[in-house]
């Protein structure tokens, strides 16, 4: 896959970035000579499945959630960390690429690894799964939620990385009438896909698509969304709304047909274009409509045609 | 043809972007339509319109519009200015109606988007 | 210059009132807010627009434009036609984008500014 294509950009970040760039580095840690029982509250209270056990600045074991719940059945929470902890840790360092780090999620199954400075061998941070995604993000300046995180995360990003395709999903609401930030949602996927990479002539034909629909939702609707989902191959952006619907869809789609008021024709809209703007610039449309009910438009758009 | 050389033929001045009049545009479009831009405008163009709402700046991002300039002498408003100014796109200003910039450019060589290939 | 000369020299295609191409043409207004025309166009001006909606003909009529140029290959509707028939106001059709057709609008001589 060349840099131009689409995904390219991420599978290049994945060997740029490094472990250090996007680890946590507020790292909870316990002492060896702590009391197991106290783990109990410390994996409560921070939602932990395990931690490092570092002795000044040395890592010298793990202790997970695991041990602990043996050394409970055991009847031993006196016992101290040392003595329960598994000393042959797996770690990475923080100059490694992260794609090391993918890799070696995707073989050992674990949730997350401690991180070593390779020269001073000190513990500087942990990282998981998340935090990769995230930085990943970051690092294409992609505004995401954490809602999205777990989209990513669901949808097997790592294994995606690996296989050399990726999805991702963005989602952004649209305000009716609020001429102001009208096409916002366009501008920002536009931004998007040109960070992740893709050739301009398709991130153009995905902007004034999606710009159009953007607009017909702000013109005619109360409100709707957008959500563009992202592939390896192709783009499909979809626009809801529950707005008042199109009665009669051949017709819409008649260019320079346009129910517009005149305030909206004055702003430079209305000119009944846009729908065969739409149809034009994506490879596929579909438009569904009820009226009273809303509008569904689905437009893909392929990276080879 | 550079932007300060459309400047200058427009009598006109610099709203914002006063750094980028250097920048060549390739062509010219002049439209009040934005569906109309969107659609047969092609990249690195001076779009030309009496329109002065963000929209105006929205539509030109879309398509990668290199400049833009209002006629009539319709100034923008601070909006439009801070919307342009953070989409790196210089705005120009002309007292000349649309007719006159349009056909004073033409004159000058700058092609319309059909001509330049 | 007439209006048919124009059409001649620029080969558009007339669309309505061919009988009333022997107007003397003064200037040209490129524009495609009607609020704009109504309030800017001046008489006996060619008015160069995407608009294809019927409203232009009032436009027209009102402000006693010598005819209208709809750009961009565009047709207009056949509201607009009959409409403009019936008021005699010629409505020519050119492939080229607005800027091109002003600026050989602007070689012929006209221009946008009284
Ligand atoms: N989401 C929607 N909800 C309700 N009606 C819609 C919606 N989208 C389009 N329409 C109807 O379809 C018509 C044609 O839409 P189209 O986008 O082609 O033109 P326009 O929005 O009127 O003008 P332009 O897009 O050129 O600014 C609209 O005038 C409107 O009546
Ligand atoms: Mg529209």
């Amino acid at each position: 896959m060349g840099k131009d294509d689409g995904f390219g950009r991420v599978q290049e970040l994945s060997y740029e970035l490094k472990v250090g760039e996007v680890m946590t580095t507020t790292v909870i840690t316990v002492a060896p000579d702590n009391r197991v029982g106290d783990l109990r509250e410390l994996f409560r209270a921070n939602k932990m499945s395990g931690t490092p056990v570092v002795a000044g600045d040395r890592l010298v074991g793990i202790i997970s959630i695991e041990d602990f719940i043996k050394c409970l059945a055991d009847g031993e929470m006196d016992c101290p960390v040392r003595m329960r902890m598994t000393e042959k840790v797996e770690v990475l360092y923080a100059d490694e690429p992260v794609v090391h780090a993918i890799h070696k999620f995707d073989r050992r199954g674990f949730g997350r690894f401690p991180v070593l400075d390779r020269k001073t061998g000190h513990l500087v941070g942990i990282l998981s799964k998340g935090d990769i995604i995230k930085g990943l993000l970051k690092k294409l300046e992609i505004d995401y939620h954490e809602e999205e995180i777990h989209h990513y995360r669901a949808s097997h990003i790592f294994e995606d990385i690996l296989a050399d395709k990726t999805a991702i999903r963005l989602k952004y609401d649209v305000r009716g009438k609020d001429f102001e930030n009208a096409g916002a949602s366009a501008s920002a996927l536009k931004k998007t896909l040109s960070r992740l990479g893709f050739h301009p002539q398709v991130i153009r034909r995905v902007a004034i698509a999606t710009y159009e629909a953007e607009m017909n939702i702000v013109v005619f609707t109360p409100k709707g969304q957008m959500l563009a989902d992202i592939h390896p191959d192709h783009i499909e952006v979809k626009a809801v709304d529950k707005g008042p619907g199109i009665p009669d869809i051949e017709r819409a789609l008649v260019p320079g047909f346009s129910t517009a008021p005149e305030w909206v024709r004055e702003l430079g809209f209305g000119a009944g274009m846009g729908l065969s703007n739409i149809q034009k610039s994506s490879d596929k449309m579909v438009l569904k409509s009820k009226v009273g009910k809303g509008t569904d438009l689905r437009m893909t758009f392929f990276l080879y045609r | 043809m550079k932007l300060e050389e459309v400047r200058r033929i427009l009598d006109g001045e610099v709203v914002s972007g006063s750094k980028s009049l250097d920048i060549e545009v390739a062509m010219a479009c002049g439209a009040d339509l934005m569906s109309d831009v969107l659609a047969f405008i092609k990249q690195d163009a001076l779009l030309i319109t009496g329109l002065t709402n963000p929209q105006v700046v929205r539509t030109a991002e879309m398509v990668d519009v290199k400049a833009i300039c209002f006629v009539r002498g319709k100034r923008p408003g601070q909006e439009t200015i801070t919307m342009a100014q953070k989409k790196s796109i210089p705005l120009l200003l002309t007292h000349l109606p649309m007719f006159e910039a349009c056909g004073r450019l033409y004159k000058n060589g700058l092609p319309g988007c059909s001509e330049a290939e | 210059m007439k209006l048919e000369e124009i059409v001649h020299e620029l080969k558009m295609d007339v669309r309505s009132a061919g009988r009333n191409l022997a107007r003397e043409v003064r200037g040209g207004y490129a524009s495609d807010l009607l609020s704009d025309v109504m309030a800017n166009a001046e008489k006996d001006y060619l008015w160069v627009t995407l608009q294809i909606h019927q409203n232009i003909v009032a436009v027209a009529v009102l402000k006693e434009l010598a005819g209208v140029i709809i750009v961009n290959g565009r047709e207009p509707e056949p509201e607009t036609l009959a409409k403009a028939e019936k008021e005699g106001v010629p409505i020519l059709v050119t492939q080229l984008p607005t800027f091109e057709i002003v600026g050989r609008l602007h070689q012929l001589g006209f221009r946008g500014t009284a």
